[in-house]
């Protein structure tokens, strides 16, 4: 951690987290933590996807861009995945992400990729608090490290 | 733009956590939203009314639901969307009840969690486009190939519920290995009467079209209709014709190999495949036969009692049907034992596969079923080796299933025939499952002339065969022993059929890392391929025995009555991939990421192309496109961008 970091470290810094959950194991797993009732710290935001397979590594980037100190990619276990093999691109993607990242700047820790089954709400609580406390001591994210997403596209699609 | 959002209280499960008037409040001020309303339970008919009649009246441009799980609750309130005259897909939930209200400790927490989730929604919902779900005419019709256990019975169930069935059999009869089974594991029940009645139902059926000595040559188009061409050899015999009086056999003067006997014994040219085989006709062996040789061979035409029934200039056919589904039943095969040099198999001795000796052990058999050995005495011991290549990781790690039980089945049918003779089981593991198994098991441990002797590794099994009997030598406890077996039967393997491979080229159904067809889900949906409209029953997908086949046959017939139901369309989900044309470089990186071959190669214009009725809506294609070409409907980019903006505003 730079001392740049620790001085803009508040007290009361609250992580950002985009979470990207799969529709069918790790999405389920953060609903049937909500049937266990158990509290977890409230910085996750989930943004549902059918698969993780789904995850573009520019969806990552944007979130960085756009406020998030900390992303936490879920899918299912490998032989799991309701399509077969999303979570295997995904994990390849991750991969490569971090070395993106780490040319950045930005540390890996920021971008935390794990399995949740749909009945692993233990795990997901779990995954989702340590992300929290991680961040919490990482600090909040330097946002000139960001690489712009390849914006072009982007906009062309949205608009 | 117009936004309604709608903020399910669900009793007190989310109110009593998070105010829905702070919520209303925060949320007013999101761009385009023009109205927050709460409801009691959003999901009850009380509140499907209101939420209906107020769609109507508001007539907004995009819903919000603020409520529980989408998981749960999408489709109804898609459908009470729908009802109110708006497009389902113009309308985005949040999961406020099972990932903040029930998870958040703090209430002005869950608050704003609940805020920032419901900005995510609304920025996404006002990006989405209407979706239709679109309707396509099916063929009633389906192609079963195979007809094993699995084939015939799925054939038949179709049959029954009025379907035409288009039956593909490869050799000249029906029925799959368990034709040449005298007796079955677990009660010895007699094969034949078994599945004979049940190839009789098929041959009566006016719903089957039977096609044997036929092979799938081409498939081309995709669930609900195919385009199937078949070849059919030239069986020389018309079926229609013959009698089955067995006339022309005995004239004829070829003798070559017999398949059925695994080449235990000879047959002739002209031959019915198995004795009470059907259909009861015999077909000629073109390559064995004189004519082929250029002689002008004639004698089972002459001893022919019916005109015509003879052909010799029958042709091979290619055939095409128009059908919506397939069901793949091709079985199996048994592993090659010849790739274990020590256990002395294929070199002329007293060393048999478990098929070869349930010929062996067949009144139908090569020896009609006395059971001798080659010099024609009765064995005085037999020695059976399970797990002949199963769990053995260098060669096939599982476990085949089947062959502990027809292993008890041949102790019990030696000593029926043989009561003095000695059975030695050389195992690795003994597997019966099942309610009724562990009663031939229990008899072959009980048995005085049974003995059990477990091995750990299959190499240190050395069988010499030699002067009428085979030496087997094996190390126990440390030492190397050995005794002598009159006959050593193998177990091999259960491994995927040749066709296999050939026939998932055709279809693009894909294979798994053992070469068996590769199921939609293990446990939940083995009896379907992950291709739409193909299915798979029987051996080709697993090992199994024939109760499973059989199961499994009729749940493939299940798959295709439920999901191409008659008289009703086939609906296509709009969740799906689409290329935009214009920005494609015909790359095609992702054909080779869809795990359901559902994206083609426009050749004229070089571009892919995806087959919606495929296209399961993953949209692994879509992050795999380097050109931005491909798009995920209902999770575009443009929508995703703007749900992680918003959440994190």
């Amino acid at each position: 951690m730079t001392a740049e970091n620790v001085n803009i470290q508040q007290d009361n810094f609250e992580p950002k987290i985009v979470g990207f959950l799969c529709n069918w194991c790790s999405y389920a797993g953060a609903d049937k933590a909500g049937l266990a009732q158990t509290p977890y710290p409230p910085n996750v935001r989930v943004v549902r996807f059918m698969c993780s397979g789904r995850m573009d590594p520019q969806f990552v980037l944007q979130a960085y861009e756009k406020g998030a100190d900390g992303v936490l990619i879920l899918a299912c276990h490998f032989g799991d995945c309701h399509y077969k093999e999303g979570n295997f691109r995904a994990t390849q993607r991750h991969r490569m992400l971090l070395h993106l990242l780490k040319q950045e700047g930005i540390e890996a820790e920021r971008c935390r990729f794990d399995y949740v089954s749909a009945g692993e709400n233990d795990k997901f609580v779990q995954v989702v608090t340590e992300m929290t406390e991680t961040i919490r001591k990482l600090g909040p994210l330097h946002r000139q490290f960001i690489p712009k997403p390849n914006g072009d596209s982007l906009h062309d699609q949205a608009t | 733009m117009k936004i309604g959002v709608y903020f399910c209280k669900c009793g007190t499960n989310i109110a009593e956590k998070i105010d829905p008037e702070r919520v209303e409040k925060e949320v007013l001020s999101l761009p385009h939203v023009a109205y927050c309303k709460s409801c009691e339970y959003l999901c009850s008919e009380e509140g499907k009314t209101f939420l209906e009649q107020d769609l109507k009246d508001e007539k907004p441009d995009r819903v919000v639901i603020s409520a529980c799980s989408p998981r749960d609750y999408e489709r109804t309130f898609r459908e009470c969307v729908a009802a109110a005259q708006i497009n389902p897909y113009l309308m985005q939930m949040v999961n406020v009840r099972e990932q903040v209200a029930w998870v958040t400790a703090d209430p002005e927490q869950a608050a704003q969690k609940t805020v920032h989730h419901i900005r995510g929604a609304a920025r996404r919902v006002s990006l989405h486009a209407p979706l239709e779900e679109k309707e396509m005419e099916v063929s009633p019709n389906v192609l079963v190939v195979g007809a094993g256990p699995a084939g015939l019975k799925a054939a038949l169930a179709l049959a029954e519920s009025g379907r035409k069935v288009i039956l593909v059999e490869k050799t000249p009869v029906v029925g799959g290995l368990p034709v040449r089974y005298e007796d079955l594991f677990p009660n010895l029940e007699c094969g034949p009467c078994m599945l004979e009645p049940v190839e009789a139902e098929v041959f009566q059926s006016k719903h089957i079209e039977i096609l044997t000595l036929s092979q799938v040559a081409e498939v081309v188009g995709y669930c609900g209709n195919f385009t199937v061409k078949i070849r059919q050899a030239p069986r020389f015999v018309d079926i229609g014709k013959c009698i089955g009086c067995n006339e022309c056999v005995g004239p004829c003067p070829v003798s070559t190999p017999d398949e059925v006997n695994c080449g235990l014994n000879q047959r002739k040219a002209m031959a019915f495949a198995i004795k009470g085989g059907l259909p009861n006709a015999p077909s000629i062996d073109m390559q064995a036969c004189l004519r082929a040789k250029g002689e002008d061979c004639t004698l089972c035409r002459t001893a022919c009692p019916v005109e015509g029934t003879v052909n010799f200039d029958d042709q091979e056919r290619i055939l095409e049907r128009n059908v919506g589904a397939i069901i793949l039943a091709v079985g199996s095969s048994l592993y090659d034992c010849t790739v274990f040099p020590n256990l002395a198999y294929g070199k002329g001795g007293e060393v048999y596969t478990s098929l070869e000796f349930e010929r062996l052990l067949s009144a139908s058999g090569p020896i009609g079923g006395k059971l001798v050995t080659r010099a024609g005495t009765p064995p005085r011991s037999v020695a059976i080796l399970h797990c002949v290549g199963s769990l053995d990781e260098h060669h096939k790690p599982y476990c085949s299933g089947v062959c502990c039980q027809y292993a008890f089945k041949f102790n019990q049918l030696v000593h029926h025939k043989l009561p003095e003779a000695k059975v030695f089981h050389f195992y690795r593991e003994l597997v019966t499952p099942g309610k009724e198994e562990c009663g031939l098991l229990a008899r072959a441990m009980a048995h005085p002339h049974a003995q059990f002797i477990r091995y750990g590794n299959l190499a240190d099994l050395k069988v010499q065969s030699g002067d009428g009997t085979n030496h087997i030598r094996y190390p126990e406890g440390g030492a190397e022993r050995d005794l002598d077996a009159d006959m050593v039967v193998l177990c091999p393997a259960i491994v995927p059929s040749e066709d296999s491979k050939q026939l998932a080229a055709i279809v693009e159904a894909g294979l798994d890392k053992f070469g068996f067809f590769d199921e939609l889900h293990g446990r939940a949906d083995s009896g379907q391929s992950k291709i739409r409209g193909i299915f798979l029953a029987g051996t080709c997908q697993s090992p199994k025995d024939i109760q499973g086949s059989m199961n499994q046959g009729m749940a493939a017939a299940g798959y295709v009555l439920s999901q191409l139901a008659t008289g009703k369309k086939l609906k296509i989900e709009p969740i799906t991939a689409q290329v935009r044309e214009e920005a494609c470089s015909g790359c095609q990186v992702c054909r080779g990421v869809c795990p359901y071959k559902a994206i083609g190669f426009d050749l004229d214009h070089q571009v892919s192309v995806v087959n919606p009725l495929l296209c399961h809506g993953c949209g692994n294609c879509v992050a795999a496109c380097p050109s931005g070409a491909m798009e995920g409907n209902h999770f575009t980019m443009a929508q995703i961008s703007a749900e992680i903006e918003g959440v994190l505003q």
